[in-house]
């Protein structure tokens, strides 16, 4: 089936990329912040939630009783595993995940992932979605986070605890990291660029896959994300930001 | 006794030292480079002189330059010499007696103004420093490979150094032309601390089947924006680099889940895929 609506649903910053995106693209796209306006006929629904897992269970049941059965749902597996997600559905068979950080527009790939019961012309779907909109795609295996946003979260959490731990400055880990090993940006920086919640999201969602203490998130990042410290989007995380 | 704060002293003529001396060097430092035998420190200068020699082919330094370079550089097989220097930078192979003997010897050969710094990347610089009576005076400094070309410079902090330490020796990196940041001594410091989740979450994803080693390399690079993959990367520092930089900081860190070595990189190191050196590691290289 050929892609040419797509309805984008979530309040995140990705979202409204994704929205402009798939305009540039010759995409008849809408933006919406939950399920219930969601045109019945969009050819694809791509869903960006990487919060709570009773609302994205909820929104994932909407969304499943609101368009055709035969429309591919798209839903960031930033969180939660592919398998889990598609588990919420009636047609697990059309929930394929992704996931990616804010900004969208530097990322050349973007990686993609069939749940166990995920079908493959659901995969092929999204791959051409992703290919309108000018990107590569990667099909990795399911699990929470996948690889890009999992390796940076640890590497984000793994400069909270120096920082929390006094080893050194903001300024300085971030220039240590950027000088030392040619990171494009330094991790604290970047944290904020991507916000404190989903990076903390994706080692929770780690955390709570596998069990192991390795994805255990930061004391310190915890707090902040408590406090409203997000980041960029907050005007404060690591660093300050004027509005 | 008084120091000369232009004079700087390597301890090593390794890959690390001579790069350190070259560095000091090229910054106007007169500086010495000790090692145990004449051949050591022949290698040494010989490996900085074909460096400045590739720099003035390339354009970027005059003859003039280089042979003002060379000068300033001296060979040495005697630890009393360094007795007048400002700054020791010791650079000798990663064993923690073999440190602990030389800080002794240094403590004793130098006179009590002149900084003594370690250049480990893997032991505590509280532990080296403890063999010294001047234990206010040592501290860590911690370069990269290849020190002509890696900008950044870990000015590390033991449990005794002082502000004072912590100043000049900060200054004197400056000096040298590098990016001084502070960090307090502890295992890894900030690079190879923070950077150790690129590699071994890489390599978990890796041996859970979740990808090959070429999807996660272009992942990395192409959603991640890093300049490499992860596993390039590793072929590149070498697995027994990497796998000993790995099991050094899971003991430092009393075995802490996260810092967990990968049973993939332990049988590529017994096996002897290194990485490029030896033409095999995640990937396959020329026809070794």
């Amino acid at each position: 089936m050929a892609i040419n609506s797509v309805a984008v649903v979530g309040v995140s910053r990705l979202a409204g990329e994704l929205v402009k995106l798939s305009q540039a693209s010759g995409l008849t796209a809408t933006l919406h912040a939950d399920a219930d306006a969601v045109s019945t006929s969009a050819s694809l629904v791509i869903e960006t939630h990487a919060g709570a897992e009773s609302d994205k269970k909820e929104l994932l049941k909407k969304l499943d009783a609101r368009v055709s059965g035969s429309t591919v749902i798209v839903s960031s597996c930033l969180a939660f595993s592919p398998t889990a997600i598609a588990s919420w559905s009636a047609a697990p068979e059309r929930v394929v995940g992704f996931a990616t950080f804010y900004p969208l527009a530097d990322k050349k790939v973007i990686e993609l992932s069939g749940g166990l019961r995920t079908g493959d012309d659901s995969l092929e779907q999204a791959e051409e979605f992703f290919r309108r909109l000018g990107k590569e795609t990667a099909r990795v295996k399911d699990a929470a986070g996948l690889i890009f946003p999992r390796i940076l979260s640890l590497i984000i959490n793994e400069a909270a605890r120096a920082l929390d731990e006094g080893v050194a400055e903001e300024e300085a880990i971030d220039a240590a990291m950027k000088l030392g090993v040619n990171y494009p940006s330094g991790p604290l920086r970047w944290a904020d660029r991507v916000g404190l919640d989903e990076v903390l999201a994706v080692l929770e969602g780690a955390h709570r896959e596998s069990g192991d203490d390795r994805y255990r998130p930061s004391p310190l990042l915890k707090k902040m994300v408590a406090a409203g410290w997000l980041g960029e989007a907050s005007g404060k995380g690591f660093y300050e930001y004027k509005a | 006794m008084s120091v000369n704060p232009s004079k700087i002293g390597v301890l090593g003529a390794g890959t690390m030292g001579a790069g350190i001396a070259q560095v000091a060097a090229q910054a106007g430092f007169d500086t010495l480079l000790y090692d145990v035998s004449q051949e050591f420190i022949d290698r040494g200068l010989g490996r900085i002189r074909t460096f400045l020699e590739g720099s003035r082919k390339r354009g970027k330094l005059s003859a003039e330059q280089e042979q003002q370079i060379l000068a300033r550089l001296k060979g040495t097989l005697k630890l009393e010499d360094f007795s007048g220097v400002g700054l020791v930078i010791e650079a000798v192979p990663e064993q923690i007696e073999l440190k602990r003997e030389i800080f002794k010897k240094l403590d004793a050969a130098c006179g009590i103004e002149t900084i003594l710094a370690t250049n480990t990347s893997s032991f505590s610089v509280t532990v080296i420093a403890a063999a010294a009576r001047r234990r206010e005076r040592v501290l860590g400094l911690h370069f990269f490979n290849p020190p002509p070309l890696m900008a950044l410079v870990e000015v590390v902090q033991g449990e005794q150094t002082g502000a004072a330490t912590m100043e000049t020796a900060t200054e004197l990196v400056r000096r040298m032309g590098k990016t001084p940041v502070a960090a307090k001594d502890t295992p890894g410091f900030i690079v190879n601390r923070i950077a150790r989740p690129f590699y071994n979450e890489a390599l978990r994803i890796l041996n859970d089947g979740g990808a090959t080693v070429e999807t996660i390399d272009k992942v990395m690079k192409g959603a991640g924006g890093f300049p490499m993959g992860p596993f390039e990367l590793m072929d590149l520092i070498g697995i027994d680099i990497n796998f000993a930089a790995t099991q050094s900081l899971f003991e430092a860190f009393f075995h802490d889940p996260r810092f967990r070595p990968s049973p993939i990189q332990q049988r590529m190191f017994l096996a002897g895929n290194l990485g490029r050196k030896t033409g095999r590691g995640f990937y396959t290289y020329g026809d070794k």
